[in-house]
């Protein structure tokens, strides 16, 4: 379980001015749970995942992991980038291992993992490609399982699909529910979309605008296993209903936020 | 011919080589530290905004009239693109690339070896190249003085002898060498990081 009580953090802009990025968010993640996490651009969600991964320093507030304060990477959680951030020198097979080579994972084990994941994210037979051999959705799919080649506990995905084009991006959502259905980890993701926090969440969590704030929590009450019927689940009402409440309150966020910006 | 020829790539050689050598290595500290950079970067773009003809005089007064003084200011020419390459390679490595890494328990020496190095390779071999074909321009000037046997030397002895197709036959035997040097860097970095210009 995740557990984030009253973290703030402040950033000092280039020209001197702080920037308000986290204002006190307070947020539980329970174990096994696909969390997503919605909000409008530049209300700290990259912020606060890097933090949960242990990859930035925050200024007042913690986050627990388990009970155990949060003081660095671990083990137990591991990251999946917008941009992939892949080695563009190693082949898919190395980067999926890398994380185990790190470990000092000896070569023939690390690679039968490796193997075993790169046939989950189906793309066996591209083992010795490149990255840039690759296309976008190739590549996260080699970041997917890079990420979970550590067996980790917890997934942290930011906007993992952003960078796709939309088939893609459908053919890798509903890959990553089926994964996820078999594995079962915690995942916390966040998303721009609206329709992709409803059709993977069990649960969406909205951000203000800054300083990010969680503004409400949005259950989602769709039947699971998903993957196998996304379409279906996405003419339902339910789904129907729920993304149109979250644009409503993404919408009043954006307004409110002009509002401000006109006063200023 | 063959004799210059042979004395001037010694001496490129052993310039350029220590410069390949110490260039990725001291703007791998410089681009490490803050502080060390601070510290070296007035002085290396100093160093480089130098003429090498300006420069020799001095070099002969400090290491003599012998190899060691063109040895020295090859090294001088060549040196600051390999570092300067090697700084710029280092900062633009994407934040991600590292966190990537970090976050899969990566100490700061895996981070170093397994990151950074590569990452900064095509950079490093791009220094190199630009450093090599610098160290052909200045040839001439390392070999000013008692630069016989030496391509650049003879080139210049041969010139104030009014021997001009003399003259003329080493500039472009040193050009085409430049020339062709440069194109067996090019595919050496093509061979070594093929990955280089792709995607991600
Ligand atoms: N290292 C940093 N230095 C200064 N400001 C930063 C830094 N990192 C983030 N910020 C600022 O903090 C705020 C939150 O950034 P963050 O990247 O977490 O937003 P986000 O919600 O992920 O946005 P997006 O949806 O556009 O990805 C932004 O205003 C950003 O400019
Ligand atoms: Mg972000």
């Amino acid at each position: 379980m995740i557990e984030i009580n009253q973290l703030t953090k402040t950033f000092t802009s280039q020209d001197g001015t702080p920037v308000h990025a986290l204002g006190g968010v307070d947020l539980t993640v329970n174990d096994n749970e696909f969390l997503t996490l919605l909000g409008p651009s530049g209300c700290g969600k990259t912020t606060m995942l890097k933090m949960i991964a242990g990859l930035q320093g925050w200024d007042g507030g913690t986050i627990t992991i388990d009970g155990k304060a949060v003081t660095g990477p671990g083990p137990d959680r591991s990251m999946v980038f917008q941009n992939f951030a892949l080695l563009p020198w190693a082949t898919v097979m190395d980067n999926v291992c890398f994380g185990l080579r790190l470990r000092g994972t000896e070569r023939r084990a690390r690679e039968e993992r490796a193997q075993e994941l790169i046939e989950m994210v189906g793309l066996s037979g591209f083992e010795s490609k490149r990255p840039g051999e690759l296309s976008g959705g190739m590549q996260q799919r080699v970041g997917i399982a890079r990420a979970l080649a550590v067996d980790p506990q917890i997934l942290l995905m930011d906007e993992p699909f952003g960078a796709v084009d939309e088939q893609t991006r459908r053919l890798l959502q509903e890959e990553l529910l089926s994964i996820w259905e078999r594995n079962r980890l915690t995942v916390v993701f966040v998303t721009h979309s609206m329709e992709e926090a409803v059709l993977l969440g069990d649960r969406v969590v909205l951000m203000s605008a800054r300083p990010g704030q969680i503004s409400e929590i949005v259950e989602v009450p769709l039947a699971r296993p998903r993957s196998s019927d996304v379409g279906g689940l996405e003419r339902s009402r339910e789904y129907t209903e729920i993304t149109a409440h979250l644009w409503d309150q993404l919408r009043s966020m954006h307004s409110e936020h002009r509002a401000v910006e006109a006063v200023r | 011919m063959w004799e210059h020829l042979l004395a001037s790539f010694r001496r490129i050689g052993v310039g350029v080589g220590c410069a390949i050598v110490l260039g990725p290595l001291v703007g791998f500290l410089m681009g490490r530290s803050r502080w060390v950079n601070s510290l070296t970067e007035p002085y290396l773009n100093f160093l480089r905004a130098l003429p090498p003809l300006g420069y020799i005089g001095l070099l002969i007064v400090w290491f003599g009239i012998g190899d060691l003084s063109k040895y020295w200011l090859l090294f001088l020419a060549a040196f600051p693109p390999i570092a300067i390459s090697t700084i710029n390679g280092m900062r633009g490595i994407r934040a991600d690339r590292i966190q990537a890494a970090e976050s899969m328990g990566a100490n700061s020496w895996q981070i170093t070896t397994h990151v950074i190095l590569p990452s900064t390779l095509p950079d490093i071999l791009s220094g190199i190249r630009i450093a090599t074909g610098f160290a052909w321009t200045t040839v001439v000037a390392a070999e000013l003085n008692n630069g016989i046997p030496g391509i650049g030397g003879l080139a210049y002895v041969s010139g104030t002898q009014l021997q001009t197709a003399l003259t003329i036959a080493c500039i472009m035997v040193i050009g085409l060498c430049a020339v062709a040097l440069d194109t067996a860097l090019k595919y050496l970095a093509q061979l070594l990081v093929p990955w280089h210009g792709k995607a991600s």
